[in-house]
C-alpha cells in the first residue's frame, strides 16, 4: 500500500501529460485570442520618394553615402537599386539635372523647393555655408531648402521644376518662372554678363513676360523652353544646334516665341534633354527641332541641325506624349504603344542601334500578356542615354545605357530591352538625369 | 485486367508424326502449326501480377486536384513531361484575419488581425507586384545572356522559361473571387510546392497589413492535363482508365514534340 501511494505521488509530481486539446477547446481558445490591428479602415497610402544612381555628387540626397556617419559604414559610390529618401513634405514634382536634383512640393508653406547635388554654378540657389557665412556650398549632400524671392510666399504654389546641365527653372502658379544657375548662354532668360561668377551667386531671376500663363518648363542641356496655356512655345539659351528653334544659330538671352511649323498650333507638351527638342500638339502631331546628328529629325531633313520647328510626318497614330533624350527619342501613342527612334540602345535588342523611322516596342515587354491584356504604358521619360516607361499598373520599366548604375536594375550592365525595376510601391512619376534617377511612389496599402 | 483476353499464344512449326493417309501403318512426319505449350494460360499464370505506377508532380495531403500517374511504359513519358517544364494552374482559397504556424487553417493559431481595411483594389495591386517580380525571376533563371538579340526575341514572344532547376516561379496570378474575409486566387506556377503556395497566401496577408491563411489548394491543370481529363473517385475503374489513356496520348505526343523537338 505504501508503494502504491508513493507511485501515485510521484506520478502527480513528475511530468503532467496533458491530453491533446479537443476541438471545442481549440475553438474557444481561438475566439478568446486578442485581435491586433495594424492598419485602420481609413489608412491612406503614403507618398514616398526613391532615388538611385551615382551618389558622390550628392544628387541622391543621402549624405551617409558620401560622408559615412558611422565608422563601419563605407562610402557608397553607386546606389544600384531604389533607395528611399525621407522628405518632410509630399513631393509633387522632381527633376534631375547633370549631377543635381530639385524636389518641389505644391504646399503653401514658405519652403517649397529643395535641392541637392552639384552647386558650382548656383543651380540650387545660394546655400549658405555654416563654416564661412559669406561663402556657399559647392556640393549639397542633403535636400536643402531653396529660398525663392516670392511676393506672396504663403499663397503661391510651385507647380513644376526642371533642371538642365548647370541651370534650373521653377514654375509657380501666379508668379511666373524663376531661373537660377549658369547664364553664359542666356539660358536663365536674362542678359549675359561677361565674366560673371556663378558660384556662390544670390541671383534668382524672375520671368513674367509671356503671352499667357506658363504651364510647363523644360530644360535642355544649355537652353530653356517654356510652354504657355495658349499652346505657344518660348525658348532662350544656346542655339548653335538650332535647339532654340528661332531660325538662327545664335544665343538668345530673352525668352522668344517660336514659329515655324508650330505657329498657330496648340502644343500640349514639350520635351528636351540634350540638344534636340520635341513638341506634341493637341491633335497628336509631333514637331521637332535642334540637333539631328543622330537621325532624330532625319525623316524630314538631311541636315544635322534644324533651327526651325518642323512637323515630323510619322504614321504611327495619335501621339499622346513625347520624350527627347540625348541621342534617342521616344513617343507614346493614344493606344498605349511606345515608339523609339534615333541612335543608341533603343530598346529592341542589341541589333537595333540606329533608325530614323520610329519602331514600336512590343507591348509584351511591358508586362502585357493574354492573362493581363489591359496593361498599357501611361508615361514615357528620357534621360541622356536612358529611357523609362510607366505602366498604368504603376510599374517602372527602364532600358538604355547603364551609366554608373542609373537604371536601378541592380546590375551594372546596359539593358537592351525594357526591364522592370523593383520598387516597393506604385510608381507615379519618374525623373531621369544623366547618371541618377528620382521617382515618386505611392505605397501599396 | 487479367480477365481480359490476352495475347494469342505463339505458334511454332513442328513436325508431328501422323499415321499415313493410306492406312498402311507407316508413320509420316507432317509439318503443322501448333501452339507452344509454354504460352498456355494455365502454364503461364495471370499476365499481370504487379503494375509499375509512377507519379507526375507531387500533390500533398491537404491539397486536391489533378494528379498525373504513369503506368508501365508510360513512366518514360513522365520524365519527358517533367523536362518540358510546363506550368501548373491552381485555385487557392484564402481567409483573412488569422495567421497560423503552417499557413493553413488547420494549424496552431499564432495571431488574429483586423481586415476591414482590405479592398479588392489593394489585393489586385499586390498581385500585380507579385507577378512583376516573378516575371523578372523568370527571365533571370532561364540562363540566357540578357545582352543578346536571342534573349530579346524570346522575351518578345514570351517563350522564356527556365528549362532547368529553379526556385518556384509564379507566371500569372489573379483574383477570382473576393468576399471578405474569404478570397480565391488562380495561380499559374512552375517548380512549386503546395506549401509554397500557402506561404504565398500568408505573405499576401502580411503585405496588406493583415494576415491570411490558406483554406484550399486545388490543382486544376498540370501541363496538358486538365480537370476534364482527370478521373474522379467514382470513375476509378479499368474501362475509364483505358479511355483516359487513349484520349491523352495524342495531346502528350504533340506537346513533347513541340517542346523537346
Amino acid at each position: 500500500a505504501m508503494a502504491g501511494v508513493v507511485r501515485r505521488l510521484l506520478r502527480r509530481g513528475l511530468g503532467v501529460v496533458a491530453e491533446p486539446p479537443s476541438t471545442r477547446q481549440l475553438r474557444e481558445a481561438e475566439e478568446a485570442a486578442p485581435v491586433f490591428q495594424y492598419a485602420g479602415k481609413a489608412a491612406g497610402r503614403k507618398d514616398r520618394v526613391f532615388v538611385w544612381g551615382f551618389s558622390y555628387s550628392g544628387a541622391l540626397g543621402v549624405p551617409s553615402f558620401v560622408r559615412p556617419d558611422a565608422g563601419w559604414k563605407k562610402p557608397r559610390r553607386i546606389q544600384p537599386t531604389p533607395y528611399r529618401l525621407e522628405t518632410e513634405e509630399k513631393i509633387s514634382s522632381a527633376a534631375c539635372g547633370y549631377g543635381f536634383t530639385l524636389l518641389a512640393s505644391n504646399t503653401r508653406d514658405i519652403t517649397k523647393v529643395w535641392g541637392m547635388g552639384l552647386n558650382k554654378d548656383s543651380q540650387l540657389g545660394f546655400q549658405r555655408s555654416r563654416r564661412d557665412q559669406t561663402k556657399g556650398y559647392e556640393y549639397v549632400l542633403e535636400p536643402s531648402p531653396i529660398p525663392l524671392p516670392l511676393d506672396k510666399p504663403q499663397q503661391t504654389r510651385v507647380l513644376q521644376v526642371s533642371c538642365g546641365r548647370a541651370h534650373s527653372l521653377i514654375l509657380t502658379d501666379s508668379e511666373g518662372v524663376f531661373t537660377m544657375g549658369n547664364n553664359s548662354y542666356g539660358q536663365c532668360g536674362r542678359k549675359v554678363v561677361e565674366d560673371e561668377i556663378y558660384s556662390g551667386s544670390h541671383l534668382i531671376h524672375q520671368l513674367k513676360e509671356f503671352d499667357s500663363r506658363v504651364v510647363q518648363v523644360v530644360c535642355g542641356q544649355d537652353h530653356s523652353l517654356f510652354r504657355t496655356e495658349k499652346g505657344t512655345v518660348y525658348a532662350c539659351g544656346w542655339g548653335a544646334d538650332g535647339q532654340t528653334g528661332l531660325g538662327h544659330y545664335n544665343i538668345t538671352s530673352v525668352p522668344t516665341k517660336l514659329h515655324g511649323d508650330i505657329a498657330g498650333v496648340n502644343i500640349i507638351q514639350v520635351s528636351s534633354c540634350g540638344d534636340c527638342c520635341l513638341a506634341v500638339s493637341d491633335e497628336g502631331d509631333v514637331f521637332g527641332w535642334g540637333n539631328s546628328e543622330y537621325l532624330q529629325l532625319a525623316s524630314v531633313t538631311e541636315t544635322t541641325q534644324v533651327n526651325v520647328p518642323r512637323h515630323l510626318p510619322f504614321k504611327i497614330g495619335k501621339v499622346k506624349e513625347a520624350a527627347c533624350g540625348g541621342t534617342g527619342n521616344v513617343v507614346l501613342t493614344e493606344e498605349g504603344n511606345v515608339f523609339v527612334w534615333g541612335y543608341g540602345i533603343l530598346g529592341k535588342g542589341p541589333n537595333l542601334i540606329e533608325t530614323a523611322v520610329p519602331e514600336m516596342i512590343p507591348p509584351r515587354l511591358f508586362g502585357w500578356s493574354d492573362f493581363s491584356p489591359d496593361i498599357r504604358v501611361a508615361h514615357v521619360r528620357c534621360g541622356l542615354s536612358q529611357f523609362a516607361a510607366l505602366t498604368n499598373r504603376g510599374e517602372l520599366f527602364v532600358w538604355g545605357k547603364n551609366l554608373r548604375g542609373c537604371l536601378g536594375t541592380g546590375r551594372m550592365e546596359d539593358q537592351y530591352f525594357p526591364w522592370r525595376v523593383t520598387v516597393p510601391g506604385e510608381v507615379v512619376d519618374v525623373a531621369c538625369g544623366v547618371d541618377h534617377m528620382v521617382s515618386m511612389v505611392k505605397s501599396f496599402t | 485486367l487479367n480477365a481480359a483476353p490476352g495475347r494469342a499464344p505463339r505458334q511454332q512449326v513442328r513436325f508431328l508424326p501422323t499415321p499415313a493417309a493410306d492406312g498402311s501403318g507407316a508413320v509420316e512426319l507432317v509439318a503443322a502449326r501448333v501452339p507452344v505449350l509454354a504460352d498456355h494460360p494455365l502454364v503461364r499464370g495471370p499476365r499481370f501480377r504487379r503494375l509499375k505506377i509512377g507519379a507526375g508532380h507531387r500533390l500533398d495531403v491537404k491539397s486536391s486536384g489533378v494528379f498525373v500517374l504513369g503506368i508501365g511504359h508510360g513512366n518514360k513519358l513522365l520524365t519527358d513531361l517533367y523536362n518540358c517544364h510546363l506550368t501548373k494552374v491552381y485555385t487557392v482559397g484564402g481567409l483573412f484575419g488569422k495567421a497560423t504556424d503552417d499557413f493553413s487553417d488547420t494549424g496552431k493559431l499564432i495571431e488574429k488581425t483586423t481586415f476591414d481595411h482590405v479592398t479588392r483594389e489593394k489585393l489586385e495591386r499586390i498581385l500585380a507586384v507579385i507577378q512583376g517580380t516573378n516575371q523578372k525571376a523568370l527571365l533571370m533563371y532561364s540562363n540566357i545572356d540578357m545582352k543578346t538579340q536571342e534573349a530579346y526575341e524570346l522575351a518578345v514572344k514570351g517563350l522564356i522559361r527556365p528549362m532547368g532547376k529553379s526556385p518556384p516561379i509564379i507566371t500569372a496570378i489573379r483574383c477570382l473571387q473576393f468576399a471578405l474575409p474569404e478570397f480565391q486566387l488562380e495561380i499559374h506556377c512552375l517548380h512549386e510546392t503546395q506549401q509554397y503556395l500557402r506561404k504565398m497566401v500568408h505573405e499576401i496577408g502580411l503585405e496588406l497589413k493583415s494576415s491570411a491563411v490558406c483554406t484550399q489548394v486545388r490543382r486544376i491543370r498540370d501541363g496538358v492535363f486538365t480537370l476534364d481529363d482527370a478521373l474522379p473517385r467514382t470513375r476509378w475503374d479499368l474501362q475509364s482508365i483505358r479511355e483516359a489513356i487513349r484520349n491523352c496520348q495524342l495531346k502528350v505526343e504533340t506537346e513533347l514534340e513541340k517542346t523537346l523537338g
